[in-house]
């Protein structure tokens, strides 16, 4: 344990002492005692700046269930401090921020608490830890705080509806990431991440490389909100506002990315990774920016926004995988750029839009409302907030001088050069990375126009609020926005600031083969590079966008513009839907509730079974060696006993009935009194009476049988079964017969008729197994019959009607 | 003769034997009990302590020696078992102290307790064919009654079916041990593991190996066998409920793993991959049934089916890491199983209902509950780090390495299917509005609570402590694929 590990339990440990925090100082905010933790974890972090800037890396390794490969190694380079950063710092900010957001008075702040403490010590297990199971855990733990902190007005239907389906979304991703990480460890032998790298080459040569790939995917695309499964995103927005803030925006849907870039290094340079990622992420960026156009709700913009921005993120990722497959100093560098602008616009984005989320916040807060359909004219009333949304909007928007216009140029970059790609087929289809990238941009640039302008502009109408009076926030739930928002204007005008700091050794983590050729020219980020591709595309998307925004009376009738709800939701409710009636009906065709089919089931299988099993093993066997001649008394017994056996089910009467079942067990005595086991013969006719006797007696109380008529393939099934029962047993009996004469070796009966008089000094070999030899058998037969008395009059006198007790 | 082997058996049968004269005393009848099943669990604990340390213990009843007379013999696996059954037989316990009504303690109910821990203990230190076949009727028959206790019109009906099927899986037992004698003329465990060794496990021997595997299915729930089990434990009260749910089938279980491990190993390609087919139906039916339920009691029923088919599946793969997930899977399941029926019961105590459309809002008014619940809950569906996961994780991992992608697929499935049903229960239960009265929302359940706590820790515990418990495991899979050393402790060869 070090104080690196330390530093990742912590927020756990945290988590544990909230409630007698929130119990014991009600007087005091919990949040305030929260906030100092993040704070003092982000000065922490900061410590190991010089150590990853200079390339250098820190690990501390720790068992846990070294049986299963499992050792909780925290691992420190640049990927991992960049995460750890942010976490921490934005964690820190928002905590802050929810000290004014909610009150001490009404909220169950303990809940919120202990569930955000979670959050961030999983989240910090999952970057800062080297052992994919550990990392798993972690992540796991994300999910579950995220659901929870979705629930936590647990009373709304829509936060349990999103809670739920968070869970389901992001625990099915990671089930098949669990998969697919055992696929690894199936491939290298081991679950530590730096030692897979180390066997890449392996790896890839693996025919299982391929599913293990898609398997981890499913668990990074779930998990970072990709096209199809970003659906559990917008729901998630039931959440208070500062979890949207930080889970939903900044940290935990970076998770995903986080995993991807993390194992870049194992799967990066084939085709098959470069293509998902870019893929998928070019289509979550455009299907997350048109759909953000058509949200009324200023969170659900901010939702498809994100998606739509990690997207781009994923997408970049997927390009700048490209860099691995080259070992020149041109080509490299080339494709490297979309690794940068990766991680840039990771640091961005988190500043941009977690500002614009408390500034969503605080007008809700502030308002009652989030619909973009009722506010208006927020402008004068709440100038700080219009502030900074205003720089968080621009940036978002790609717009100068912002960290946004900076790291969206360079995605511009990185997509026209994929077009000059020729690998991985790129040379025919390249072009489309481009065109969507532009699309995409276009609507995002709308969005942010209509965001912005519906909020802060027009006229300010009071009747659309419930509150009373709208002002500004308290300046408390100011100061994080207001940080953010300054970051914002930072990294835009020094972004190398962060380059050699941050952002060179995050993406010596991803692309670690690619670093000793990329030319350092890249790292110099700055805003005007002369009238190249990428400036005109930004004007262009500057020009449609305000084109689209100013006709927009024109097309905001459109049906397509009115529907806000994802369509893929459909898919979801209706797989859930069918999911329930589905094994609703399954259960129901076996789980009649009638013994009759209960056996019928089970005897069919059976039997299918036992005689499988005798074909596969060959089982058949007869053996008439030593069998005794039949008599014809024997033959008289045998014809009776089958007849009385056969007469049984056509008998409606109940007493017949238990006639015959009488006749039945004293002709069994009979072949006893014929085999010359007069003890059993006595036992059995001393049964049979005493049945016959009870059950008369019990049968005169009850009414007659009900006349039930079958149909005749119903009877002819059962009867089918019936023999066939019969026949199996009778077969394996045949069978297990003839082994005794194979076999090399007598029965223990041998010893017993040897040795009984001389051990036991009794002749009746039979009792004295029965009283000595096994005398415990029939002390817990008497003990049966013991309970089965008791139980008798358990049953008789003690009738409740269930709602006693539980 | 080696007393200690004997006495978790003999503890419970004398005890229930002599509470049967005290009935009336109710005071008189608890104290007994408690002070029993305190003592049952230290003792069970030495027990599994000594045979650790030492190996194999055995006790040769009457002082006959194998093959011709009863031995108990007691490994590391049995000495589990025996454990468990003591932990979940101590919490049941002091949950029913604190639910039952008293009329029940007027009518045996102590005494059946102590019978049926006595069946389900002889079955799991018993050496003897034959004698488990009786171990299975004593605790059957007292199961029997305890199903039925308080006989509404509700436990009448499906307690009959229960008690039909049983009967019948009894009757098809005794067949077994017929056929089995016959074939290879001994009862005694090791003595059959020595001679179908010899025999080669040839012919009618499979044909039996399958018929045993049939027979303890149907004890242990298994596709298709399993139809007995989800209505009839809805009707009992939740100390029984969570009794039987955590332990009951799982003796069908452990006799199907020694069966299959001991005696029956010499052709696992056949039965092996039977047992592993079983284990992926029985997953699957298992969690659909307790997708389309909508009552506590019989979602949680429901899962005791698909649970058991991810024991059977580590069965099935046949490797050391899969036996010893199977193992760890059965003692994390008895465990987590039998707190959530007793939190079904805590929640029905509160609300009255265990229909969850009918209940909301727990959350709110019985966080500690709510939060007890939630663990335990997703520790079934292996969410990490809680004992589940382990478990689960450890089969899926020895799946993938023998290239069983199919099972492993279905396992991974069905754990998602679960985490749905078991967040069906917190949405519907815990979460939403609240449904049950002021009145109702005042109800202190602490002393209810109380005894769960336990089971709910070691779930927690087994999860971050999984090194030593899976070492364990290991332990006990090395063993049970090394039978040599049993049958030679046991025939003293």
């Amino acid at each position: 344990m070090t104080w690196l590990h330390l530093a990742i339990i912590s927020p756990f440990l945290l988590a544990i002492l909230i409630p007698f925090l929130y119990r014991y100082a009600r007087n005091i905010h919990t949040g305030w005692f929260v906030f100092l933790l993040p704070l003092a974890l982000f000065a922490y972090f900061l410590t190991y700046v010089p150590v990853t800037s200079g390339g250098g890396t820190h690990q501390a390794n720790l068992p846990w269930v070294p049986s299963l490969g499992i050792y909780f190694n925290a691992y420190v380079d640049g990927l991992s401090l960049l995460f750890a950063l942010l976490i921490t710092g934005i964690g820190a900010l928002v905590v802050l921020y929810s000290i004014y957001y909610l009150s001490k008075k009404t909220e169950p702040l303990h809940n919120f608490y202990v569930y955000l403490m979670m959050f961030m010590g999983a989240m910090l297990g999952v970057v800062l830890t080297d052992n994919l199971i550990v990392i798993y855990v972690f992540w796991e733990l994300t999910s579950l705080a995220s659901s929870l902190l979705i629930s936590y007005w647990f009373h709304r239907q829509a936060s349990i509806y999103g809670a739920q389906k968070s869970m389901m979304i992001t625990v099915f991703g990671g089930f098949s990431m669990l998969g697919g990480f055992s696929l690894l460890y199936v491939m290298t032998d081991t679950f530590s991440i730096q030692e897979i790298i180390a066997q890449a080459d392996q790896v890839v040569e693996s025919p299982l490389f391929l599913p293990a790939m898609l398997l981890i995917l499913l668990g990074a695309f779930t998990k970072s909100a990709q096209f199809p499964f970003h659906i559990w995103l917008p729901d998630a927005m039931e959440a208070p506002t500062p979890v949207s803030a930080y889970l939903h925006s900044a940290t935990m849907v970076k998770a995903g990315i986080y995993l991807v870039a993390r194992l870049t290094p194992v799967f990066g340079g084939t085709p098959e990774w470069f293509w998902l990622l870019s893929g998928f992420g070019i289509l979550t960026l455009t299907w997350g920016s048109i759909s953000a156009v058509r949200q009324k709700d200023l969170k659900g913009i901010l939702a498809f926004s994100t998606i739509s921005q990690l997207g781009l993120i994923m997408c970049l990722l997927g390009l700048g995988s490209a860099s691995l497959y080259f070992t020149d100093a041109d080509e490299t560098t080339m494709y490297a750029t979309a690794t940068l602008a990766a991680v840039f616009h990771l640091v961005n984005h988190a500043t941009f839009k977690g500002s614009l989320f408390m500034t969503a916040g605080i007008v809700d807060h502030e308002t009652g409302t989030r619909d973009i359909r009722k506010l208006g004219g927020l402008m004068t009333i709440m100038p700080v907030t219009f502030t900074v949304s205003l720089i968080g909007t621009a940036a978002m928007a790609g717009l100068p001088p912002f960290n946004g216009f900076l790291s969206k140029e360079m995605f511009f970059t990185g997509v026209l050069n994929a077009t000059e790609l020729n690998i991985f087929n790129m040379e025919t289809v390249g072009f489309i990375f481009p065109v969507f990238a532009w699309i995409a941009s276009i609507f995002t640039f709308l969005y942010c126009l209509i965001m912005f302008f519906r909020t802060f502009t027009g006229k300010f109408e009071p009747s659309n609020y419930e509150v009373d009076h709208v002002h500004e926030a308290p300046k408390g739930m100011l100061i994080s926005p207001v940080i953010l928002g300054s970051l914002v204007i930072i990294f835009g005008f020094f972004p190398n600031l962060l380059t050699y700091t941050i952002l060179e050794p995050a993406m010596a983590a991803i692309i670690p083969d690619s670093m000793n050729y990329i030319e350092s020219a890249i790292f110099n980020i700055y805003h005007w590079h002369g009238f190249n591709a990428e400036i005109f595309m930004t004007l262009g998307v500057v020009a449609f966008g305000a084109l689209l925004f100013i006709n927009m009376g024109k097309w905001s009738a459109l049906s397509i513009y009115q529907k806000e709800r994802d369509p893929l939701n459909r898919a979801y409710d209706g797989s859930l839907d069918g999911l329930i009636t589905g094994s609703q009906a399954v259960t129901r065709i076996q789980m009649t509730g009638l013994l009759r089919d209960y056996f019928a089931f089970m005897l069919v299988f059976m039997v299918m079974l036992l005689l499988y099993s005798m074909f596969y093993a060959d089982a058949f066997a007869i053996n008439t060696q030593d069998l005794a001649p039949i008599s014809p008394h024997m033959w008289v017994l045998t014809i009776l006993f089958i007849a009385a056996t056969l007469v049984m089910p056509f008998i409606n009467h109940r007493v017949t009935a238990i006639i015959t079942i009488g006749v039945i067990g004293f002709l069994l005595a009979l072949f006893f009194v014929v085999f010359r086991a007069q003890d059993l013969a006595i036992t059995q006719l001393l049964v049979e009476t005493v049945l016959v006797i009870l059950l008369l007696l019990a049968f005169y109380h009850l009414p007659e049988i009900r006349k039930e008529t079958f149909k005749p393939v119903f009877k002819l099934t059962n009867a089918v079964i019936s023999v066939a029962v019969g026949v199996t047993v009778t077969l394996i009996a045949f069978s297990a017969h003839a082994m005794q004469h194979e076999r090399p070796f007598g029965a223990i009966s041998e010893y017993f008729i040897e040795n009984t008089y001389e051990l036991t000094g009794g002749q009746n070999m039979v009792n004295l197994i029965l009283v000595d030899f096994r005398a415990i058998d029939t002390i817990l037969e008497v003990l049966v019959l013991a309970i089965a008395a008791l139980g008798v009059v358990t049953m008789i006198k003690l009738r409740m009607n269930g709602r006693e007790d539980v | 003769m080696n007393s200690l082997v004997v006495l978790p058996v003999l503890l419970p049968f004398l005890v229930g034997s002599i509470l049967i004269l005290l009935v009336k005393r109710h005071a008189l009848q608890r104290w007994i009990s408690g002070i029993t099943m305190t003592a049952l669990l230290v003792l069970s604990i030495i027990l599994a302590v000594v045979v650790y340390q030492d190996g194999i213990q055995i006790s040769e009843l009457g002082n006959w020696e194998a093959p011709f007379g009863i031995i108990f013999v007691a490994d590391m696996f049995a000495t589990l078992m025996v454990v468990l059954s003591s932990i979940v037989g101590f919490t049941c316990l002091f949950f029913a102290f604190r639910t039952i009504a008293p009329v029940r303690e007027k009518y045996y109910f102590y005494p059946f307790y102590f019978f049926l821990l006595t069946g389900v203990n002889g079955a799991f230190l018993t050496g003897d064919l034959f004698n488990l076949f009786v171990f299975f009727e004593v605790m059957l028959i007292a199961s029997y009654i305890l199903i039925v206790h308080g006989s509404t019109n509700y436990q009448l009906r499906e307690s009959f079916k229960y008690v039909a099927i049983n009967v019948f899986a009894s009757l098809f037992f005794i067949v077994g041990v017929a056929y089995m004698y016959a074939a290879t003329g001994t009862l005694n465990f090791a003595h059959l593991a020595e001679r179908i060794d010899e025999m080669e496990q040839t012919g009618v021997l499979n044909v039996i190996a399958i018929l045993f595997l049939l027979v303890f299915a149907m004890k242990g729930a298994l596709f298709p066998l399993y139809f007995w089990l989800p209505r009839s434990y809805y009707g009992p009260p939740a100390a029984i409920a969570a009794l039987f749910g955590g332990l009951l089938t799982k003796v069908g279980i452990y006799a199907i793993i020694r069966m299959f491990t001991l005696v029956f190993n010499h052709d696992p390609t056949f039965t092996h991959n039977i047992i592993l087919a079983l284990a992926g139906f029985t997953m699957f039916f298992g969690v659909l049934g307790a997708v389309s339920q909508f009552d506590f009691k019989r979602i949680l029923s429901y899962h005791i089916i698909s649970q058991v088919g991810y024991m059977v599946m580590g069965l099935g793969l046949y490797t050391q890491l899969a036996i010893a997930g199977a193992i760890y899977y059965i003692a994390h399941h008895i465990i987590v199983k039998a707190a959530l029926f007793l939190f079904a019961g805590a929640a029905q105590k509160i609300t009255g209902e265990t229909h969850l459309k009918k209940m909301g809002g727990l959350l709110g008014s019985h966080p500690v509950l709510a939060w007890m619940f939630f663990i335990t809950a997703i520790s079934l569906a292996g969410i990490p780090p809680l004992s589940g996961f382990f478990s689960k994780f450890a089969l899926i991992l020895s799946g993938f390495e023998e290239g069983r992608y199919i099972i492993v697929t279905v396992a991974l499935i069905v754990g998602l299917l679960t985490l749905f049903s078991m967040i069906k229960i917190f949405m519907y239960a815990f979460w939403g509005e609240r449904k049950h009265t002021e009145e109702q929302s005042q109800m202190k359940i602490g002393s209810v609570l109380l005894p769960i706590v336990p089971l709910v820790a070691l779930t927690i515990i087994m999860g971050f402590a999984a090194e030593p418990i899976f070492q364990y495991s290991e332990a006990i899979a090395a063993e049970l694929l090394e039978p040599d050393v049993y049958i030679n402790s046991v025939l003293k060869e």
